[in-house]
């Protein structure tokens, strides 16, 4: 597992490379004084990236977690079942939120927030319990409208079919 | 003496201690609604209070943004979201407290430090503010330039073991800090013709993205709710209790928020993470730290609290704000025509003082309803990971969405969200991006003009005495932590 989450962050930091090469090459024709700073920091980030990779290869034991990170659960020895049923929760809900962004630029808040807690609802929570999954999207976005959009006067969006 | 008198009795009218009031309920719900920090807040109040007295709106967006910064610390604890970069620290210990179902005692923690560490900031900032904004004009370009980049690699710094990781991050965010118009030339880069980002990446649209779209992707991962217990123990005043049996945390803590808020273009989110740094170093059990350690808690919070007066110094009297809220409520003070510079003490003083007066009765005012409220919204953690996820990441996207009516904003913070999950999915963590992103702006100016100034000679950044200072704290910042086990090596004689 260690050895993967460091193939993982390797992986990154190559990717990485590419975006500061990335910035320093685009760079090239821009003025003088527009182009020296981005250059400059991307030069630094390039070569820190560098060093970190080399870092990574030289170093015999894997790379430990950081302790900013927010969730080490990765670091945490899973079996194969509980990864596979995270990943396809993940895949879930990046499907669920980018269907309701969808809806949300045609049709706008409405039918966007109305997906999004629906589709969490039916997709997180207990199928068999689809009334009240039905009732808490409802009763959500209602909430939700009513305390952004007339009690704080936030615009709430409007979709291009109306 | 004579305008802070003027001040208290201004503050004292009803009308001021309704806008204070108002400022410190909104700001808590504010802080409390993931993904709406200070920032959001203060720019959806704006129409409120524009028809105000200057002095009475500046009492309700100063309430507003001090307490927004304890709602914020609310969302930390319970939902691993900081509302603001300011409290981003708090998260560390926080959310582990919350997962153990001591969400109660955290909550204790959290307002006991917002009325000690503001009390103290604010103490100190009522005699002391014009002394510090002379101080302060000591300040030059170069100076500037050099503090930014002390505060990216402190933070940098503070990944322990990392230090390298933290620095690309934070290259990362300034990078991404270039993008738009060059604030010296005016000429477009790394736009790709793309209208939204040609003003540069939005910061509270990132923001949203890196903190709230990354921890709902998170949360989404889990099939329980976000304590994991299902209950919550641990009483509001056993916080409380446990917060005064640390007086030596909370002194250090105090004073790294004070020092830390003085330095302009430092902010919060350097003082709460520099004294968790600092409380881990001192503790006899460092390995408690990151696991629900309420000495984290108390000391992030103590140095946030005591820090955002003095991070308000500089956006008032220099006009160099220390953080993305600070920066709004610069935007305010020039929209009620008060011009931030040394000069604001001499001409807009009982502006100015009843603001600060303001802002010492806020202490108390967020300890009371922390003490009443807290408690109940610790209930947000029992619920089931498929309503908070969505609401999270409504109310931020909706929040997004707000600040510029644009559909495009919702776009950048999904695409900051998956940036900031997959950085904490490979071992990076996305604050030193988010605070070069925060700095890019002023770093680059004052970069430019420095080498103006100088004839484009280098030895400006470090021909003065405090860019001297400036360069060793860096350099102690970065090399720091791989002395930390050599000294002990040498000194323990461990090999």
């Amino acid at each position: 597992m260690k050895e993967k989450f460091k193939s993982a962050e390797v992986w990154f930091k190559i990717v990485l490379l590419f975006v500061f090469s990335g910035f320093y090459v685009l760079a090239i024709p821009f003025p003088q004084d527009s182009r020296q700073f981005p250059q400059l920091l991307a030069a630094i980030s390039l070569a820190l990236t560098v060093i970190a990779l080399g870092m990574d290869f030289l170093r015999a034991q894997a790379v430990a977690g950081e302790i900013g990170d927010v969730d080490d659960t990765e670091l945490k020895v899973l079996d194969a079942g509980t990864r596979r049923a995270r990943r396809k929760r993940f895949y879930q809900a990046w499907a669920i939120l980018l269907v309701a962004t969808v809806a949300g630029v045609l049709g706008g808040f409405l039918f966007s927030t109305v997906l999004l807690f629906a589709g969490f609802g039916f997709a997180f929570g207990r199928r068999e319990n689809w009334v009240r999954n039905t009732i808490v999207a409802a009763a959500m976005t209602v909430l939700v409208y009513l305390v952004f959009g007339r009690i704080m006067a936030v615009p709430l969006f409007n979709g291009v079919l109306w | 003496m004579d305008a802070l008198a003027q001040a208290i009795a201004f503050v004292l009218q009803w009308q001021n201690l309704a806008a204070l009031a108002g400022g410190t309920v909104y700001g808590i719900i504010i802080g409390v609604l993931p993904g709406l920090g200070p920032s959001a807040g203060m720019a959806l109040a704006i129409p409120l209070v524009m028809t105000w007295h200057p002095a009475t709106a500046l009492i309700f967006m100063g309430a507003l943004y001090k307490c927004s910064n304890y709602g914020g610390s609310l969302t930390a604890i319970l939902v691993n979201t900081p509302g603001d970069a300011s409290n981003a620290a708090t998260v560390l210990d926080g959310y582990p407290m919350c997962e153990r179902g001591r969400g109660g005692v955290a909550l204790g923690l959290s307002a006991t430090s917002a009325l000690v560490g503001g009390t103290i900031g604010m103490l100190c900032l009522i005699f002391a503010a014009p002394f510090l904004a002379d101080f302060a004009l000591e300040f030059g370009p170069a100076e500037y330039f050099l503090t930014a980049i002390l505060a990216l690699s402190l933070i940098a710094a503070v990944v322990q073991g990392a230090t390298i990781k933290g620095l690309i991050a934070a290259g990362l965010g300034l990078l991404l800090s270039t993008v738009g118009f060059d604030v010296i030339a005016g000429h477009l880069r790394y736009t790709f013709g793309w209208a939204p980002i040609e003003d540069g990446i939005p910061l509270i649209q990132a923001l949203v993205g890196l903190f709230a779209v990354t921890q709902a992707l998170v949360l989404a991962e889990s099939a329980s709710s976000i304590s994991r217990l299902a209950k919550l123990s641990g009483s509001f005043w056993e916080g409380v209790r446990t917060y005064f049996l640390h007086p030596v945390i909370v002194a250090r803590a105090a004073l790294i928020g004070l020092i830390v808020g003085v330095l302009p273009a430092v902010g919060q989110s350097s003082a709460g993470l520099l004294a968790w740094a600092d409380a881990k170093r001192a503790s006899r059990h460092p390995e408690t730290f990151g696991q629900g350690a309420p000495e984290g808690v108390l000391a992030s919070e103590t140095a946030t609290n005591a820090c955002m007066p003095g991070d308000l110094v500089c956006t008032i009297a220099l006009g160099v704000p220390g953080s993305v809220g600070a920066a709004v409520f610069l935007g305010v003070m020039i929209i009620f025509g008060i011009v931030p510079g040394p000069l604001v003490f001499v001409n807009n003083a009982e502006v100015i003082y009843s603001l600060f007066v303001a802002l010492f009765l806020t202490s108390f005012l967020v300890f009371i309803v922390g003490m009443t409220v807290a408690r109940r919204l610790a209930v947000v953690t029992l619920l089931p990971n498929n309503v908070i996820v969505p609401l999270i990441l409504v109310v931020s996207l909706l929040g997004s969405f707000a600040i510029r009516n644009e559909m495009a904003d919702v776009v950048i913070s999904l695409a900051f969200g998956a940036l900031g999950y997959v950085m904490l999915k490979r071992g990076f963590t996305p604050i030193p991006l988010l605070l070069g992103l925060v700095l890019g702006e002023m770093v680059e100016t004052n970069y430019h003009r420095a080498l103006l100034i100088s004839g484009g000679s280098y030895s400006i950044f470090y021909s003065s005495v405090i860019c001297k200072v400036l360069i060793l704290l860096t350099v102690l910042s970065l090399v720091g932590p791989y002395l930390g086990p050599f000294w002990r090596t040498l000194t323990q004689g461990e090999k």
